[in-house]
């Protein structure tokens, strides 16, 4: 017996080593083999079909009355004392399920390298002012009593393998979104009925109708980012795997080389030397390092042990655990110098930390019941004891938008008694051997608590226990990233801890989460009621599967809706109705992101902008090679710097 | 009264007479004996509560709401609190706790922010509290009862397979045993990790604690198994050749009563000797099963669990991990001790030299 359990164990250690290795290395491209499809005839058959959306004019049908900009007056992003060069070593903490853009498991923590923050549409908010600085476009003209927003793409701008970038690109958009081939329930849905036309007048002119002249209507054409045409000529029913793994050629600049996909262990950016808006005004010294070379290490210790060996380059300090603790003022490398801590106050739409029940399942589709969790649960403390003090309570699940975040409704505090009475309510009025409630029926007021935050897991056993004192057993289930994420996707989850990352925008959208389209299948009969064989669908941002007819038609007002002040109050209405419901438990907001950083790796002096919402996002930063020399210098000779411990609150 | 035979309680003799592996034995028995009443020494529930002339022992009963001593909440009461209070107030009423005071589970946080706590003698954390500021001492206590008690399980349902499972091959023999044989080829190469990773993916989390933890061991029981039936069958082909089993035969005893009744006794010292190897085996594989977090469900104290994050912890709170590398290491030198003395004394080549 001795040598097969020895075995064994030996076979649990060396597998659990080998595991991150063998990740993803099984997909192969076995679709060269295939005869390449061809759509081009399939996407002209398409526009034809539909002359209302897409549309074919000449330069003279361009009306000339337009007021036309192009942002040229707002500050720079980037910092003139950025130098170019150098290669940052950073961590990812699960490799990419997809190098796709769109489609099945590409919305994963890997998008931002790809697309949010390395790619450009026609033009972005800009971080400090919010008005719009020109990105793919040159200068764009609103016609709000048409609905309508004209764009000139700049005659410079090009894709990554050099292709130029034209108002075809944006057409060919519409067609992809709008097909069934990404299998992107959203996108299909939002490219359809979110915009009504697009009209070309010459390769970089181009007119984009949107059906409801909103307060925002530019950001909603501005920030389209096109698709490239000859990229997809082989779209097909197999795009899925087709482009699993294909780098799309991208406007910005950074590329992924495919010697560069190392599969479960890492993969590099390497930025384009002759990038074509290198030298515009809003560009201009920001993407800095030539190479970002991304290693997956997927325990959150492990990567503080790397950073601190110099392995990587940044590290987080959201977590007061490593602020405090781990990383103090006092460590050694802070006091010298060679690590610089820094805090910056931001302002943005805050992520929605919280727990979403699912109210699809059994007790949890009882108000009483989720009100009673919400009066359970005691954020509170763990944000008093666990992030000691540093971060905010989350009152509403669209916090963050100014006037169109509700002023008055606040978050349910922990408080027994009346979750007590809540539960007492739904039927759970006696308390079981080991203290949790049960009903007349023997059920005990149990769910899995689930979550794909490893490093946040002390929250949820704190939970936990403060939960059992109002007898509601939450059983803790901590799953990796990847798999939390698909949990809830399915819906198969009772309750989970995660949430939404927020991007810069004037209001808060509610369709995504609270719409009964993304919850079922045909949600409710003709006259309002509950269909009894209605679906749940799955692969939707509705986590709690809410479907409230009058929510419903709320959301379809507040959609169609074009007055900044009935689209207010529809919001504050909508808030407050879910809040009633009780499907969201709020957490918690962290008003700043702070990290460490060696000292080579050098901020601009402002540091960030206002509604950057990581250090890196706007890749403002910059690899100083003779100071990276130096500090590994003087850490050998023990030569101190003094301590860089920098605080930005301008915006607090 | 158990009589054992003359050989047995030789043996046993000489048990006894390894003092290393004796004295293991003897101590581990007595932590197996204090961890199965654990609760009376490790709890946040007191021993003894006298309330008003009424007297509870709350250890093994149903909880008791903070109303049923006077306090204004409902929930489980707080002991510790309780017996301050109870001090405060010098009427009479007064409470036990055990010396540990704290349970596995709660957070006790006295300093007001959760945090690895050094051992403290004055706080009764005896050694520290982790990174939610639960007690170590309390965690790696239940920790171990749990990984004993598991490996015993474990040991046991290994063994009852794979002796009859094995003593039946070798007995049998031909075809039975070719067949056997085969399907255990095979089955031994289904990989273990994976296994169960897929199945902790499926199971509902539903489930309740002790129905995973039952659903853990039955996944690692039905990959162990296979290799005590090489042992065994190979033990059974070698005494059913022998005349004392001819000779039940004659006398026309079954099949099963000769596998159990005379060849098992047999092969007893072989089974014996393999037993305090499997066991640290499988605190082994449980705990390295928890240190890559598919092992048994959180928040379920750990040793693995706690080495997790004692690694993670390793500049900040390094008693984390000392006390749970120490407490594994002990243990696993205990039984290996014990495993070196019985099969020391179970070895039938005691005199023989070799020249």
């Amino acid at each position: 017996m001795h040598t097969t359990t020895s075995r064994h164990l030996f076979g649990v250690l060396l597998l659990g080593f080998l595991l991150s290795a063998c990740g993803g290395a099984e997909e192969s491209q076995s679709t060269d083999a295939t005869l390449a499809p061809d759509n081009r005839q399939e996407v002209q058959d398409y526009y034809a079909a539909r002359p209302d959306f897409f549309s074919f004019k000449t330069l003279a049908d361009l009306p000339a009355d337009l007021d036309w900009q192009d942002g040229m007056d707002l500050p720079e992003i980037g910092s003139d004392q950025a130098i170019k060069g150098g290669t940052e070593y950073s961590q990812i903490g699960d490799f990419p399920r997809t190098l796709r853009t769109a489609g099945p498991d590409s919305n994963g923590s890997f998008r931002p390298w790809i697309l949010d923050y390395t790619s450009l549409g026609l033009a972005h908010r800009h971080p400090d002012k919010f008005d719009f600085y020109p990105a793919l476009a040159e200068s764009w003209a609103v016609d709000t009593d048409n609905k309508t927003i004209y764009a000139k793409l700049n005659p410079n701008a090009r894709w990554s393998d050099g292709e130029p970038v034209t108002a075809e690109d944006f057409m060919f958009m519409f067609f992809i979104f709008q097909s069934d081939y990404i299998v992107a329930p959203w996108y299909k849905n939002w490219y359809s009925t979110q915009y009504t036309n697009i009209t070309q007048y010459d390769d970089l002119t181009f007119s984009i109708t949107i059906p409801e002249a909103k307060p925002d209507m530019d950001s909603r054409v501005l920030e389209l980012r096109p698709m490239p045409r000859h990229f997809y000529q082989e779209l097909g029913d197999d795009y899925v795997d087709r482009y699993q793994w294909r780098f799309q050629p991208t406007t910005g600049p950074y590329i992924i080389k495919d010697k560069d996909i190392k599969k479960g262990t890492s993969i590099a950016l390497t930025r384009l030397k002759d990038w074509w808006a290198i030298d515009n005004k809003f560009w201009k010294n920001r993407y800095n390092l030539d190479k970002i070379q991304l290693t997956v290490i997927r325990d959150s210790a492990k990567v503080f042990e790397a950073f601190k060996k110099g392995d990587i380059d940044q590290f987080g300090l959201n977590l007061a655990e490593y602020w405090y603790d781990k990383l103090p003022n006092t460590d050694v490398d802070v006091e010298h110098g060679y690590i610089q801590k820094s805090i910056f106050y931001n302002q943005k739409p805050r992520p929605t930390y919280g727990l979403w029940l699912n109210t699809s399942k059994p007790l949890l589709d009882n108000q009483d019941v989720r009100i009673g969790i919400n009066y359970a649960i005691n954020w509170q403390l763990v944000i008093d004891r666990f992030f000691r003090g540093d971060y905010s309570r989350l009152q509403t699940s669209s916090d963050g938008y100014g006037e169109f975040s509700h002023p008055t409704l606040s978050a349910r505090e922990f408080n027994i008694d009346k979750a007590l009475a809540h539960f007492a309510k739904a039927g759970f009025t006696e308390r079981d051997e080991n203290g949790i409630l049960i009903n007349a029926q023997g059920q005990k007021l149990a769910f899995t608590l689930s979550s794909g935050y490893e490093n946040l897991k002390d929250v949820i056993t704190i939970l936990k226990e403060e939960a059992l004192k109002t007898g509601l057993e939450l059983r803790v289930e901590i799953l990796d990233g990847t798999a939390g994420w698909k949990k809830v996707q399915e819906k198969q989850h009772d309750i989970h801890f995660s949430a939404f990352n927020t991007s810069l925008e004037m209001y808060p959208r509610f369709w995504e989460t609270y719409h009964s389209d993304n919850a079922y299948d045909d949600a409710f009969l003709e006259d309002g009621s509950v269909n009894p064989v209605r679906k749940l669908k799955t692969q939707t941002n509705n986590l709690e599967a809410i479907a409230i007819f009058e929510m419903d038609k709320l959301i379809d007002a507040y959609r169609a809706s074009s007055d900044k002040a009935e689209m207010i109050s529809l919001a504050h209405k909508m808030t407050e109705m879910h809040h009633d419901y009780g499907s969201f438990v709020p957490g918690f907001y962290q008003p700043f992101y702070r990290l460490g950083h060696w000292r080579w790796v050098r901020y601009p002096e402002f540091f960030n902008h206002k509604h950057s919402g990581s250090a890196t996002q706007y890749h403002v930063h910059w690899i100083d090679p003779v100071m990276r020399a130096e500090t590994l210098e003087a850490q050998k000779t023990g030569t101190s710097f003094g301590p860089a411990i920098r605080t930005f609150d301008q915006y607090k | 009264m158990l009589s054992l035979n003359p050989q047995t309680q030789k043996k046993l003799r000489r048990f006894r007479g390894i003092k290393r592996g004796y004295y293991s034995f003897l101590i581990l028995a007595g932590l197996m004996l204090l961890t199965s009443i654990g609760e009376l020494l490790v709890n946040n529930r007191a021993l003894l509560v006298s309330y008003e002339d009424t007297w509870y022992f709350p250890t093994y009963t149903d909880f008791h709401p903070g109303t049923d001593f006077g306090l204004t909440y409902g929930y489980e009461t707080n002991y510790r609190d309780l017996q301050q209070t109870f001090e405060q107030a010098d009427n009479g009423d007064f409470v036990i706790m055990p010396l540990i005071p704290y349970s596995a589970f709660e957070n006790h946080a006295p300093g007001g922010i959760y945090k690895p706590l050094p051992p403290t003698l004055e706080l009764k954390h005896y050694l520290g509290t982790d990174t939610t500021s639960r007690d170590i001492l309390a965690r790696l206590f239940y920790g171990t009862r749990i990984a004993l008690m598991f490996s015993i399980a474990f040991m046991v349902w290994v063994y009852v397979i794979g002796i009859s499972i094995g003593c039946a091959m070798g007995y049998f023999g031909g075809v039975f045993d070719l067949i056997f044989q085969r399907l255990i080829e095979i089955w031994s190469n289904i990989p273990f990790l994976y296994t169960v990773i897929i199945v902790f993916s499926v199971i509902p989390s539903t489930f309740a604690v002790a129905t995973r933890i039952g659903i853990l061991l039955t996944v690692m029981v039905l990959f162990s198994w296979p290799g005590m039936t090489y042992y065994m069958r190979t033990e059974t082909y070698k005494e059913k050749t022998r005349d004392y089993i001819a000779a039940a035969r004659i006398i026309g005893a079954s099949d099963s009563r000769i596998i159990f009744n005379h060849i098992l006794p047999n092969v007893m010292s072989t089974l014996v000797t393999y037993m305090p190897f499997t066991i640290v085996g499988a605190i082994g594989a449980i705990t390295a099963l928890d240190f890559l977090g598919f092992g048994l469900p959180a928040p379920t104290p750990s040793l693995g669990e706690l080495l997790k994050q004692g690694t993670a912890n390793l500049r900040t709170a390094p008693w984390i991990v000392t006390s749970a590398f120490l407490t594994l290491v002990t243990l696993l030198t205990l039984v290996t001790f014990i495993g070196e003395a019985v099969r020391e004394s179970f070895d039938p080549k005691k005199f023989t030299v070799y020249k």
